[in-house]
Order: structure tokens, then sequence, then C-alpha cells
């Protein structure tokens, strides 16, 4: 097994990130902000986080409970269909009984309408939907936040597996060099022509589109740009003197590439990397602005979008003001933090006159 | 069959045999027309208003500059097209009159339906011109039957038409044309009607798509295109000395001077184009925007009207078809339970503005419409009876029903409108609620039409506009079953509802065939593999003041704006518009919006209402 002991230099690099302050409090931002989300289902959601009934503790979050449970009905008569929690709520607290419900900050999920208004959808921000809701009146914060959820893991997912499989295949190339280079660079040059959004589009047809089938098909797009910094890097640093030395000291080729090599050709691997996410985020948002992205109802950032910028919601501001200063401030965010990235790594910081 | 008969019948045959030769071998030229009993029809009223004025600009907007001014070929069917048929290049021999049904002359004057059902011998106006002044003759219609057939033309779905519609157009006559249908029909007047081209401009050698992309030709009708901008305008001017201009039914039509098109590319830009008064006609096809938006200072200075007219239109085929293939739509309780989950009242009224009418029958709009129908109607009780009748008895971890072989009760529905996304994410809540998963699927347009045609998936949104006459045969003939690729998308069809729509087709008996279709209509809603969505009988649409419309605005059977030029200019009124609008000065709000005058919406209401007390 490889093991990189933090060489000085990269040492000095990540002090130095730490120093650029907006750089290094916009990573702890938004990585709290990503922690926080992965719990959206106890932050908003239509079903309670904890119901104490009868006795019995019940935690629904991820668990269907009918009616039937707590003895409630529906305007049928029904007792199958989901329990409504927000009424069993009002309805344990005229009680005084001692049972209690113990509802998440926002109570309701990004499905569901709620048609409870006299006014017809999206009805404006007010105590009971902090943020308003949307045309199909469902809770635009819900959406937001289940929004973001995906978002920051499909970015994350995508460029992580673009940027490993990326700097594979160009080390690869600059390592290896030759006819090998050559053949497999005319393959990227054709496979970078394909028209993405085309391809999206015909896999859609054949596939029933998800999460993962468009992580996938964006991930045959992604690794792409990674091996053109990759294979550069490898090819100048193959040819120094430490790496020769290296080599005449009978050094194999796996200890040349991970030993010596990567490590000191990963700067455009981590000064990239926060645009990528950038970029992916982006290219994810436009996807499901276009109706090609997550099949609905899937709470996202572009579909909001599309909400708001429709003809009849121009008015509508909080449609808008929500998802775009939501990507606004994530994308700025992980902007910062490349940009500190990029300056923590900047060669020029190392000259003697500095 | 007597000895003697047969004998006779052995004596005959040659003579009669050489009778039908002879028959054939006459050249067409020859047919003896003095036998015809030509029909006409002078009876019924001009389509417009005859106190019409001729003269001014009428502005209006189209989303994109048209790719060609061909009416055949690739890129000819975009929005464009409706102009150019409208009023340059095709009219119909025989036209129905827009308001009465009947048949009228258009570019015959005289027209004789043979009784085989096909063989229509037309009269043609000796009057008639094409705009260079070259005499309009049988021999133009022989041309767009040729026309259609070139494979030059590079329009497959054309040359499919020319061979599944027309046996032959033959020119009997310079002014006399006979055109035989592919089928018998009963309404071979519409089905086997052509329009003209002119032979002597328009060659069908190879290239012609190139060679006619933006050539200018000689027209037919009262509109010639004069002036072409590309990217930006196109202006129609109207023909002073048209040849049909006294036509008894062509009065108090075709009135403005020009017709000024131009390219707005956005529907909400051009609607700020006509609250500044730079457009004379807007049509609001939302009912969102017609809802929130139409209170702006022209409406409320009365510089602008706005109306929303009931039209007398099949509304065609619109809403959620169940393919039968599928296992899961093979139970009809399981289909009746999704009958009675669609809510369309809450989908109207949250999200539509309650602006539209649940549809029942396959048939709306036509006269074989069965009113008697009663929508499925929402109805959670029903539903889960059905449901469990269905097999569906209990939830599962994840609340969605399951059955006892523990398959769920859930489907895909394939979709290629990105537009009704909102409708059905709600839908599908609904759906939820009760037990039953339905999965969304947003295809490619084209792809989810095909994907409809092919019976490649279980659940999907179908529209298709109709004719005058619905076409059952089409979307429920048996033998379509058999076969992929055509409209009957659910694969349904059983002897008994052949033999109905045999009756439909081939009965002579207007009776007969009203009974059948009736019959028809109400099996296809028993057997609920039609989920039929809501209707919109109306045009809704603002003008200019300066803008006349005759009593009734437009004909009963109008679509669109293109269909019945039937507005004129007032001079007068113009002027005084543009001095209120100068002067900010109020002409006073029209407050009468709805205009009924063929109570459609009288109608439909009173159905909706009688269906409600049942």
């Amino acid at each position: 097994m490889m093991r990189w002991r933090l060489n000085p230099i990269t040492r000095k690099r990540l002090q130095r990130f730490r120093r650029i302050r907006r750089g290094f409090y916009s990573f702890a931002v938004l990585l709290t902000l990503t922690v926080v989300s992965l719990f959206s289902n106890f932050l908003a959601n239509r079903r309670a986080i904890v119901v104490s009934y009868e006795g019995t503790l019940y935690f629904p979050t991820f668990q269907y409970h009918d009616m039937a449970t707590f003895a409630q009905q529906d305007e049928y008569g029904f007792d199958d269909v989901e329990a409504d929690y927000l009424s069993l709520q009002v309805r344990f607290a005229a009680d005084e009984s001692n049972n209690w419900v113990l509802m998440p900050p926002v109570p309701f999920d990004p499905y569901e309408p709620d048609f409870d208004y006299a006014e017809p959808p999206p009805n404006a921000p007010d105590s009971r939907h902090w943020f308003g809701t949307d045309s199909q009146g469902r809770d635009v914060l819900a959406r937001l936040l289940y929004g973001f959820r995906i978002s920051i893991l499909f970015a994350v997912t995508l460029v992580f597996v673009g940027q490993v499989s990326g700097t594979a295949i160009g080390s690869l190339q600059g390592f290896i060099g030759g006819r090998f280079d050559i053949y497999s660079q005319r393959f990227i040059e054709v496979w970078s022509t394909l028209p993405f959004l085309y391809v999206v589009i015909l896999l859609a047809t054949f596939f029933k589109p998800g999460f993962l089938l468009l992580l996938a098909i964006m991930a045959l797009f992604e690794w792409i740009r990674m091996t053109y910094y990759m294979r550069t890097e490898m090819y100048r640093e193959k040819t120094k003197e430490y790496c020769l030395a290296a080599r005449s000291f009978g050094a194999s080729r796996g200890r040349l590439i991970f030993r010596h090599l990567l490590p000191n050709c990963l700067t455009p691997l981590v000064t990239i990397t926060p645009f990528a996410v950038v970029g992916a985020i982006s290219a994810l948002t436009a996807l499901d602005y276009l109706g090609y992205g997550l099949p609905a109802p899937t709470p996202s950032w572009g579909e909001m979008i599309d909400q708001a910028l429709a003809s009849q919601n121009r008015d509508k501001l909080w449609l808008s003001i929500a998802p775009f200063s939501a990507i606004s401030i994530t994308l700025l965010l992980v902007t910062l933090i490349g940009e500190s990235i990029r300056e923590a790594f900047d060669p020029k910081q190392y000259a003697q006159y500095r | 069959m007597s000895a003697h008969a047969r004998s006779l019948t052995r004596l005959l045959l040659p003579v009669a045999l050489l009778a039908l030769t002879q028959v054939l071998l006459q050249p067409a030229a020859a047919e003896d027309l003095s036998a015809i009993d030509w029909v006409t029809n002078h009876d019924d009223p001009p389509i417009g208003d005859p106190v019409a004025k001729k003269g001014g600009t009428f502005y209006t907007s189209m989303t994109s500059y048209p790719l060609t001014l061909r009416v055949v070929g690739p890129n000819s069917n975009d929005a464009f097209a409706g102009w150019k048929r409208a009023y340059t290049m095709s009219f119909s021999l025989v036209m129905r009159h827009p308001t009465t049904d009947n048949y009228i002359p258009m570019m015959a004057t005289h027209w004789l339906v043979q009784s085989d059902g096909r063989t229509i011998y037309y009269k043609l106006d000796p009057d008639a011109r094409w705009s260079d002044g070259q005499p309009l003759t049988a021999a133009d219609y022989v041309h767009t039957w040729h026309m259609l057939q070139s494979e030059n033309i590079v329009d497959p779905s054309f040359n499919q038409y020319a061979r599944d519609y027309y046996e032959e157009v033959v020119e009997v006559e310079p002014y006399v044309l006979k055109v035989v249908g592919k089928v018998e029909s009963w309404r071979p007047l519409d089905m086997f009607d052509i329009w003209a081209t002119p032979k002597h401009a328009v060659t069908l050698e190879e290239g012609f798509p190139e060679r006619y992309n933006s050539a200018v030709l000689p027209v037919q009708g009262p509109y010639v295109l004069t002036e072409q901008v590309v990217g930006q305008y196109v202006v129609f001017s109207r023909l002073e000395d048209w040849w049909g201009r006294d036509k008894h039914y062509m009065q108090g039509m075709y009135n403005v001077d020009q017709i000024h098109i131009r390219v707005i590319d956005d529907n909400d830009r051009a609607f700020d184009f006509f609250k500044k008064g730079e457009l004379s006609y807007y049509t609001v096809n939302t009912a969102k925007k017609w809802a929130e938006e139409m209170d702006f200072d022209a409406i409320r200075k009365g510089w602008a009207h706005r109306k929303r007219l009931f039209v007398d239109y099949p509304q065609g085929v619109y809403g959620f078809a169940m393919n039968l293939e599928k296992p899961i739509f093979q139970n009809k309780d399981f289909r009746k339970a999704v009958q009675h989950l669609f809510n369309f009242d809450e989908i109207n009224t949250k999200l539509m503005s309650s602006a539209y009418y649940q549809q029942v029958s396959a048939f709306t709009g036509t006269e074989y419409e069965n009113r008697d129908l009663v929508p499925y109607g929402f109805d959670p009780r029903k539903a889960r009876a059905h449901l469990q009748a269905a097999g569906y008895k209990k939830r599962g971890d994840d609340g969605i029903l399951v059955n006892a072989e523990g398959q769920r009760a859930s489907f895909t529905l394939s979709y290629g409108s990105k537009g009704l996304e909102r409708h059905m994410t709600v839908v599908k809540q609904t759906f939820q609620r009760f037990g039953v998963e339905m999965d969304l699927r947003l295809l490619e347009p084209g792809t989810a039409f095909r994907n409809g045609l092919e019976r490649e998936y279980e659940m999907t949104i179908m529209s298709r506009t109709s004719g005058l006459y619905p076409s059952p045969y089409q979307y429920f003939a048996t033998e379509l079953k058999q076969t992929k690729n055509n409209n009957n998308v659910w694969a349904y069809g059983t002897a008994h509802t052949d033999s109905l729509i045999d009756v439909y087709r081939f009965d002579t008996d207007k009776q007969h065939r009203v009974a059948a279709m009736y019959e028809l209509d109400a099996i296809i809603q028993d057997e609920a593999f039609y989920v039929p969505f809501w209707q919109a009988p109306f045009m809704r649409f603002l003008y200019v003041d300066s803008l006349v419309f005759p009593a009734s605005f437009f004909p009963k059977r109008t679509q669109g704006m293109t269909d019945w030029q039937v507005f004129w200019i007032d001079a007068d009124r113009d002027t005084r518009l543009q001095e209120a609008m100068a002067a900010e000065r109020s002409l006073g709000e029209d407050t009468v919006v709805d205009v009924d005058p063929y109570l459609v919406k009288d109608r439909i209401e009173a159905a909706l209402r009688a269906a409600a007390a049942r």
C-alpha cells in the first residue's frame, strides 16, 4: 500500500489555505451545510420525527404508518392512508393526554401539494410556509433544502469519479506516452465532441432516468478535462532529474508513479476540483431546467428556476429569490474555496523576494 | 338460375365485355357530362358580414421566421403554413360552411358524388385566376396530385397521403375535374378534397425543395406575399382584383389590405407588444394569464377588448391512455380505480383557474358524442372497492398497495409535454395517497409520441386533434391491435366494437351511425382505458378597438384566428383610437367578456349539471 506522507511544501500549502480566511470559512460553512442537509428528512418532512402514542414511541421518518395506528380517519372514512401528523399534533395538544408529536421545524415534505389556501398556488410566504409555495402548492423551503442535498451529493460524487478516472487516464497517457498516448488522445478528441445533451436525451429514452443513471452519463464526459492536465504534468515531471535519479536507483514503475510523480502532479487536480464542483452543480441545474435531469417530482433547483421563470409566475418573486440566492451562495462558497486553494498552491508564493 | 337464363348470360357476356373495353378505352375527355346532375348550394348565408369594409393593416406575430414558403416538402408544416394555406394557396374545391356545416362552392361551382361514394366530379369556377392572370384549370389539380406522389418533393407524409387517399385525379375537360378516392366514404367531399398548384410555374424535377424554398408563386387566394425581411417580418397584401371577391360566400371576408406578421419569438413578449398597441390581435393561450393578467391599461381604457368566444369544434382525444398489453392494466377494476382517483376538479380549480371543462366522451364536440355519459368523477371509496376487487388489498411497507402475489400497484406514466408536468405531479400525489404509485417519466416529445404508437409504455398522455367527424377505426379497430405503429395505442378492440365501427363507417343511415357510436362511446367509457382530461371549447383573444367583428365574431367551427378572416378595420374607429391613445383618454371599458353565440357553453354546462344530478 502506498502511503503519502505530506511533504513540507504540501503542508505549507495547507497552512496557507487555512490562513486565507474567506476560503477557509467558506469551506467550513459549505461543509456544515452539506452535513446538515444530509439530515433533511428530519428538518423538512410531513412525517413526524417522533410520536409518543399510548406509551409507544414511533419514528415515522423512514417508515409508513397509516392512520389506523393513531386512531385517525380521513374525510372518506379511510384509516389505511398515511397518518396526518400535523393534525395529530393538534389533537394531542387538545386532548391533554400524555401523547405527543415532535414535528420537524418545517412540517412539509417537498412533494405534497398544500391546497388549503383559498387562492390557487403559488402562495406567498407566510407563517405556515416560510418561503411560500410553488405553482403546485409545494413548500419552497423544503424543496430548496432537498434540492441542495441532491445538488451537492451529485456534484461531489460526479467530480470524485471524474477526477479520479481523469487523473488515472491522463497520468497513464503521460507516463506511457508513445502510441498509447497518440491513440488514446485521438479517442478523447472524438469522445469530447459528442453532444452531451443529446446523449442524455437519447439514453433517457431507453433507460428510466434517475440519480445513478444521470450520474453515470455525466461521468462519461466528466473525466476528459482532467486528462489534459495530468498528461502534460506527467510528461513534464517524468523528465525531471529527481525522477531520473529515482529510476537510476532502480525504483519500480509503481513506486515511481505513486511515490514520486503523482504527488508532484497534484496541483492541477487540487485547484481544479472546486471549479469542477461548480460546473457539476450548474450542469445538473441546467439539465433539470430543461427537463432532462432528474425525473419529476424530484426536488431540484433547476426545476425551481424553471417555475420562477415561467411567464405566469413573473410577479411571484419568492419563487425566484429562493433558488437564485441558493445557487448564487453555493456557487460563491465553492468558488471562494477554489480561489483560495489556487492561491495557496500558487508557486509565486515561494519566490525568494516575497 | 334456369338453363335459359344461363345461355342468355353466355350470349351476353362477350357483348358486355366488349362494351366494358370500349368504356375503358375511351379517352377521358370524351366522358358524357350531359348526364351529370350537378349539385351546388347558394342558399346558406355568407361566412363573413357583408357590411365589412376593406382596408387597413392587420398586425400580428408568429414565433419563428418561416423556413420555407413551400406548402409541401421539408419544413413546410410550421405555424406559418396556417397563413399560407388560409390566404394564398390551399383553397378547397368544395368546403363546409363553418356555421351551417353544409357544403358550399369554393373553387368548384358545382359537384357531384357518384353512388360509389368515392368518385366525384367537380365543375371548376371559370372565373378562377392565378394571381399572374393565368386561368386556373383542372390541369392544376392533376398537377397537385402528381406533386404529392413525387419523390422529388422530399415529403414522405404527403407521398403517403397521396397513396392512401387518391385513386386518380383526372382532367375531364379544362373546367371539369374528376377525383376518385381510394376507398368508399360517406363524406367523400371532405376526404378527397384537393387543392390546385400552378402548373405553369411549378415543375417537379429533382431539386424541388431548394427550387421553391423561397419562391413567391402565383396564388389562387386573395393575398400575395409582398414583403419579407428574413428573421423579422413578412407582409401579405390583398389583391384588389381577386377573382373571388364578389362570390356569394366570400362577401365580407378577406378585408384588410395588409397582414403584417412580425417575428416575436416569445409569446409573453408578443403580449407586451399588444399592450403597447403594436399588434392588432393576440391569442391568450393559458388559463392563468387569462385569469390574472387581463387587467391592463389598454383594456381598462377600452382601447382593447378581450373576448372568450365559445366555438363548437371537436376536441379530439386528450387524456391518459392505458396500455392493455401491460399486465397491470389488463385488470378492468384497476383501470376503473384509476378513473375514480383522477381528481379533475382539484386540478382545474387549483392549477388552471377553473378555466376548463371535463371531457367525458371519446368523441367530444362531434355529433356522435354520447352526451348521456356520466363522468367517473373523483371518488376514493369507489376506487378502493375497485382496487380491492383487483386484488390490491393491503399496503406495503412504503404505503403502496400490493396484491396477494406481492406485486405493487405501480406503473409509469411516460409523457412528452413538460407543460403538463405540473398537473401530473399533483395527480401522482393523489394516487399515492390512496396507495397507487405513478412514476413520472418525461420523454423528448417525438419519442413520447412514437413510444405511444409502438405501445412502448404503460400509461401515456394521448393528445390527438379530431376532424369534424371522429375516426373510431384508427383508434379502436381490432385489426390495428395486431400491428403496431398506429393510433390504437391502447390495443383495444372486440368483434362487437368492430361491428359498431363498421356501422359508423359504411351505413348510410345517420340514425344507425349515431346509435352505433353512442354505444361505442359507452363501451369505451366502461372499459376505462382512457381517462379523458379537459376541453377548452373556446378561443380567448384580445384585439384593438379599431378591429371590428361580425356579431357572432368567428364562425361556429373555428379553431384558430387564421381559419376565417371575417374581421375588418374601421378607419373612423382607428382615428378615434389613435386620438384617444395620444390623449390618454378612455373609450370606456368593454366589460362583456364571454360570448356564446352558438350556445356551446350553455350546452356543456347543462350536460355537466345533468350528469352531476344523476
